[in-house]
């Protein structure tokens, strides 16, 4: 190694690696992070393999078990013990995964997709079309949240579909309002001002220049959405305004009904609520290690920086995060 | 500053306007339109031509949102189909509930929030520190109602130690002036019935409080951070003064601006948590009222409580950023 590539290694200045290889990289040296990828890939082994790992089926029903009392807890046979069907709790737990699974990358798919579009639309072309999009985010934004999902619900009847459209609408918003504020960003950069000088078009300026590069915080956004759209979702579902087969076994349907038995048999609760906080932590894990390794201000850069990243993200001392370099 | 204030008031009316315009074509949106939804089961089709004249839905669009704005202003907000009641007059008593509850639970999680944050920066890297950030990580990773129900485990039912249901025993007799409980029976001076109050309220304020705390933490915690590494820090202990005095006047008030303002965006986060808690303890409240509501399908309550859950949502929003530019001038320019 040379003086000046060590001289250059000492003042942070690497040779510019590609972001994707340096937040890898960073990501990689997170505990934290790869806490979350173990989880997360766990719950996805789970949800692809429920039928190998289930020992019966999430429907099967043997009622002989309940006899006398409600209900057996775990034995060798029914590892989390049984329900009040007479259903083995973990197949059912094993099965909900694929539930949480499907309901958290659809909803967060819907509103990443259309949320992205009308912030792109909104970032890049400006003018009226910007201030009419905006204006309508922040009529959604100001229902609560959760009020803004029943209220679809509502509208749209109580079902597994219905609650996957109505985390991905509540998602929109939030989409929209962060790809416009990074479009925006972007858009005053020097190399779009080039690709401009040079006659590029508009919307290859778009979709090639600004875009590439406006998309960490919303792929951060994702990680953190799925893990918001599967606590959503389960909140729905305990609420009763999930898939109406009580049958099917979605983690925050079964958590609705375990009130009755929470004195005789409390695992009923325990065991998919664990399973809920578990893939929610996962995710939360992978978003905040994200958002440590995309933040270009922190490229190579560890320790008491990484906590600035955390109010940076809220929008809270930015500044700082800057002048602290 | 005054500009700035009278600028966030009007841009209120476009949020209201688009506010009202979107829950009176949601109405119209439901399956067989606001006449059989207002009716629920018992609609026969004179009687949805009784309701189509009675509310004018036999008039242009433009005419009917005329006079929705109309009826809604002067606050007539329906009746509901269940109890028959007036909307306002149950929102009378329900609002009140979850106020009570949402203050508790903010409470609890400044209370605790706050100092966790402070003290885990303060032992930045050490154990202590590490363990603030598992909790706070565990508590945003945590669905409030599995929160509640696993609270209300150990509390009540293992326990025996807190009632489980409700704001009040049925044995308590308590006028209800207010319809906030504990000032009810501060009003009416009688502590039993106080104590028995509070002790609903525990259970409730930890579950739907506990995230909120967890944010606290977070906040504070960089909050602290960021504060402790400035110029004007480093110059106090420089000239000498002791640490207790640095962390009082210097660290913590400036550490404080940022708290404040993630404490008023909670503010949607309750509102929602609240449905949630307030399910799982039989609170009632709004939370309760509304998922009734959606289970009998009771629109008249739904439109006219989330309409009107929004509305307080957006002044809160109002007074947060009105606060904050209060105290980050920078803001008031922008």
């Amino acid at each position: 190694m040379s003086i000046a590539e060590i001289e250059a290694r000492e003042v942070g200045l690497d040779a510019p690696s590609g972001l994707w290889h340096d937040a890898w990289r960073r990501l990689r040296r997170n505990p934290g992070a790869i806490a979350g990828f173990v989880l997360v890939g766990l719950f996805v082994t789970v949800a692809v393999f429920a039928p190998i790992i289930a020992t019966h089926g999430p429907r099967e029903q043997n009622l002989s078990l309940l006899q006398g009392t409600c209900c057996p807890g775990p034995s060798a046979d029914y590892f989390f013990g049984v329900d009040p069907l007479g259903r083995d709790l973990f197949s059912r737990v094993v099965y909900g995964a694929r539930y949480s699974l499907v309901i958290g990358v659809v909803s967060v798919a819907v509103g990443l997709s259309i949320g992205a579009l009308i912030g792109a639309a909104a970032g890049y072309l400006g003018g009226w079309v910007d201030s009419v999009l905006m204006r309508l985010m922040d009529i959604m934004l100001s229902i609560p949240g959760l009020l803004l999902a029943i209220g679809i619900v509502a509208a749209l009847g109580p079902g597994l579909y219905q609650i996957m459209i109505a985390v991905g609408v509540v998602n929109i918003p939030i989409f929209a309002r962060l790809l416009r504020g990074s479009i925006l960003a972007q858009r005053e950069n020097d190399f779009v001002l080039a690709a401009r000088a040079v006659g590029v078009r508009r919307h290859r300026i778009l979709f090639s220049h600004i875009l590439p590069n406006a998309i960490s915080p919303v792929i951060v956004q994702g990680t953190l959405a799925m893990a918001t759209a599967i606590i959503d979702v389960a909140g729905l579902g305990f609420l009763g305004l999930g898939p109406q087969d009580p049958a099917t076994p979605e983690w925050g349907t079964m958590l609705s009904d375990v009130n009755d038995y929470l004195q005789t048999a409390p695992w009923l609760a325990i065991v998919p609520g664990i399973a809920i906080v578990l893939s929610v932590l996962g995710f939360n894990l992978i978003g905040d290690g994200l958002r440590e390794a995309l933040d270009p201000k922190l490229r190579g850069r560890t320790g008491k920086f990484r906590e600035r990243s955390r109010l940076s993200y809220l929008g809270v001392g930015r500044r700082k995060a800057v002048s602290g370099v | 500053m005054l500009k700035f204030v009278v600028r966030r008031l009007l841009l209120l009316i476009p949020i209201l306007l688009g506010l009202s315009i979107l829950v009176f074509f949601w109405i119209r949106a439901l399956p067989g339109g606001p006449a059989e939804a207002l009716l629920g089961e018992r609609a026969t089709e004179e009687s949805i031509e009784q309701i189509n004249q009675q509310y004018g839905l036999d008039k242009p669009v433009y005419v009917q949102y005329w006079s929705y704005i109309k009826t809604t202003a002067s606050g007539d907000l329906g009746t509901s189909i269940t109890t028959r009641r007036a909307v306002t007059d149950e929102l009378k008593q329900r609002f009140p509930a979850t106020i009570e509850l949402t203050i508790a639970a903010m409470t609890f999680a400044i209370l605790f929030g706050i100092p966790l944050g402070f003290f885990a920066a303060k032992r930045y890297g050490t154990a202590t520190d590490h363990a603030s950030l598992v909790l706070s990580l565990l508590g945003v990773s945590i669905p409030v109602f599995f929160l509640a129900i696993l609270l209300k485990y150990v509390f009540a039912v293992k326990l025996g130690l807190l009632p489980t249901v409700g704001r009040i025993s049925a044995t308590i007799d308590l006028e209800h002036p207010t319809n906030f409980y504990l000032l009810d029976a501060l009003l009416a001076g009688d502590m039993d019935a106080f104590w028995d109050v509070s002790k609903h309220m525990i259970l409730p304020a930890i579950a739907l409080g506990s995230i909120p705390l967890a944010i606290t933490a977070r906040i504070t915690r960089a909050s602290v951070l960021d504060v402790q590494n400035e110029d004007y820090v480093r110059t106090a202990r420089a000239k000498g003064l002791s640490p207790r005095v640095v962390d009082e006047r210097h660290v913590f008030r400036n550490a404080l601006l940022p708290i404040v303002t993630i404490v008023g965006l909670q503010a949607g986060l309750l509102l929602s948590g609240a449905v949630l808690t307030e399910t799982v303890f039989a609170w009632p409240g709004m939370g309760t009222w509304l998922v009734d509501a959606i289970r009998a399908r009771n629109f008249p309550v739904l439109q006219g409580g989330i309409l009107f859950v929004s509305f307080i949502f957006v002044i809160i929003n109002l007074f947060v950023d009105v606060t904050y530019a209060l105290i980050n001038p920078r803001i008031r320019v922008s």
